[in-house]
């Protein structure tokens, strides 16, 4: 009796289960481990960089400017890049056929060209085609702001009109296939409760399609923020210029360089925390 | 019974060469709860969308409450208004569609409430408080403050009803509201429509549920290719189908039922 009890709850004997290892990735990443060792001590051997040096200019106060411009001029020319890619991705999907060819055209030549021409272009050719610049207060002859454009725009509005514009090409396409993920069924709903076009615009489309564009947008960002780096040929003292300027008078070039690496890297990760954060704040429904 | 509410006369649409609406006439009274029965492509969801012109139409007209829908008549023309008046137009036309079309970034709440708050201008407290009435009313109280995605397909549809309710629309137009639920599911939309229907709700309901039809619609329109084949009241639609092309209709349905 005790016997037949025994044996209905001994435990069977347990087999083990033995699962396929993926030998050829371990020994890959071990590949990769020893490359990443054998750069980084060639790099200490040669002694690319003096530690104290790298250390002094990290902190210093023209780089630390530099790098602070760099992240106003960024973050300012993608913000501008925003709401004019907002506009031009609306013509682009207005249903008229002009204001659609001209969002089209637009994103073309601002994609389609070098960043750098453009910065150029703006620093040169527009105060050659705008002598001065001149905003009346209508019906008056009273001037509101009145002043030779080469005096108007320097180097810091050059750069923030040419990169923001260039940007604003690729946010426009960004923006246009993040309106065009709302599903149609959603606006006729809102069209059918009664509100406008524009009414379904603000309150169901573009909230939806925001957070579609997000990752996108963060990453147009990170882009932004190491694009200021092109401000640098127009003579706008941002990190690069700065740290240009100065290792050409004292030849620390490696040192310079890798301190205007660091803080673009600082300026990544900026970026990347406000996305994570926004991305988790409005979660995808 | 007889004032007539919606009225639509002579009414054609086309999609390119192809034409949807061959001149569709219906007068129906206020009250009446109409089920428009027929084969996919017969024009059934097209004509709802016309009536609160989320679809043009060619020729004909359509009137809600006495009032011409879309256009305004000067001289022997029909000029189409503008998005304002026709966004007025549509306040006192609720629409129910297949795939519930809630707003997804909104909870259910929000959803209830954006009609009376965008369309409306209500302050936040009287639309709140009238939207926590109409989630009661779908049996959907418990679920104010969860999102869509949270949501099965039967609880998202009743929201969406109470979202158009919230409107207090003169008429409801109900475009499949039960093909995209499996039959449990469907159940509970019914019973919420069949609710409406008691309170005094005038409907249209475009539907492939024949339960729907025969149980609680006072009159069946069957169309077919555009045209309307046979309008009588549900009960004789039922019983004694007139035209060849209805039988055929209804006859599929019951070999489906076994």
């Amino acid at each position: 009796m005790m016997t037949a009890a025994q044996s209905h709850f001994a435990p069977e004997p347990v087999q083990e289960v033995v699962h396929r290892r993926n030998w050829g990735a371990w020994l890959l990443s071990f590949l990769c481990l020893g490359l990443i060792l054998a750069v980084l001590r060639a790099g200490i051997e040669a002694r690319i960089l003096d530690p104290e040096l790298f250390v002094q200019y990290l902190f210093s106060e023209q780089i630390l400017i530099g790098a602070r411009n760099a992240l106003v001029l960024g973050s300012l020319a993608m913000v501008l890049a925003c709401g004019v890619g907002l506009v031009v991705a609306l013509m682009r999907v207005s249903g008229n056929p002009i204001m659609a060819s001209i969002a089209a055209i637009y994103v073309y030549f601002f994609r389609g060209t070098p960043m750098l021409i453009q910065l150029l272009f703006w620093f040169n050719a527009v105060p050659i085609m705008f002598g001065e610049i001149s905003i009346p207060l209508p019906f008056t002859d009273i001037m509101l702001l009145q002043a030779p454009t080469t005096q108007m725009v320097t180097p810091f509005v050059a750069a923030l009109i040419g990169l923001s514009l260039a940007e604003a090409g690729y946010m426009s396409e960004i923006i246009r296939t993040g309106i065009q993920a709302v599903d149609q069924g959603q606006q006729a709903a809102a069209r059918a409760l009664g509100m406008t076009r524009a009414q379904v615009m603000r309150r169901v489309v573009i909230p939806q399609a925001a957070r579609i564009i997000l990752p996108a947008g963060g990453n147009q960002y990170i882009m932004m923020l190491k694009s200021t780096s092109l401000a640098s040929a127009i003579g706008y003292l941002e990190l690069l210029r700065i740290a240009t300027d100065i290792y050409s008078s004292n030849f620390l070039v490696v040192e310079l360089l890798t301190v205007a690496a660091v803080w673009y890297l600082v300026m990544t990760a900026f970026a990347t925390g406000i996305q994570t954060m926004l991305e988790k704040t409005f979660p995808l429904r | 019974m007889s004032q007539t509410i919606i009225s639509i006369d002579n009414v054609r649409k086309s999609y390119g060469h192809f034409e949807v609406l061959k001149g569709i006439s219906l007068d129906v009274p206020r009250g009446q709860v109409v089920a428009l029965l027929g084969p996919s492509g017969s024009g059934k969801s097209t004509l709802l969308r016309c009536i609160n012109h989320l679809e043009t139409i060619n020729a004909g007209k359509i009137h809600v409450n006495g009032e011409l829908i879309g256009y305004e008549e000067r001289g022997h023309r029909l000029h189409q208004l503008p998005d304002k008046q026709i966004a007025r137009q549509r306040r006192a036309i609720g629409m129910v569609f297949q795939s519930f079309n809630l707003f997804r970034h909104m909870t259910v709440l929000d959803n209830v409430m954006s009609g009376p708050l965008q369309v409306l201008r209500q302050n936040r407290g009287e639309a709140r408080t009238k939207a926590l009435e109409l989630l009661g009313l779908v049996g959907l109280s418990d679920k104010a403050d969860s999102y869509p995605s949270q949501l099965s397909g039967g609880q998202q549809q009743r929201v969406a009803i109470a979202r158009t309710l919230a409107m207090e629309p003169k008429v409801l137009l109900l475009d499949e509201p039960t093909s995209a639920l499996d039959p449990e599911l469907s159940k509970e939309v019914i019973s919420t429509i069949r609710g409406l229907a008691d309170l005094g709700y005038t409907m249209m309901i475009a539907t492939h549920e024949m339960s729907i039809a025969s149980s609680f619609c006072d009159r069946a329109v069957f169309m077919a290719d555009g045209h309307v084949v046979e309008d009588r009241p549900a009960a004789e639609f039922f019983a004694a189908p007139r035209e060849a092309r209805t039988r055929q209709f209804l006859d599929h349905y019951a070999d489906s039922a076994h």
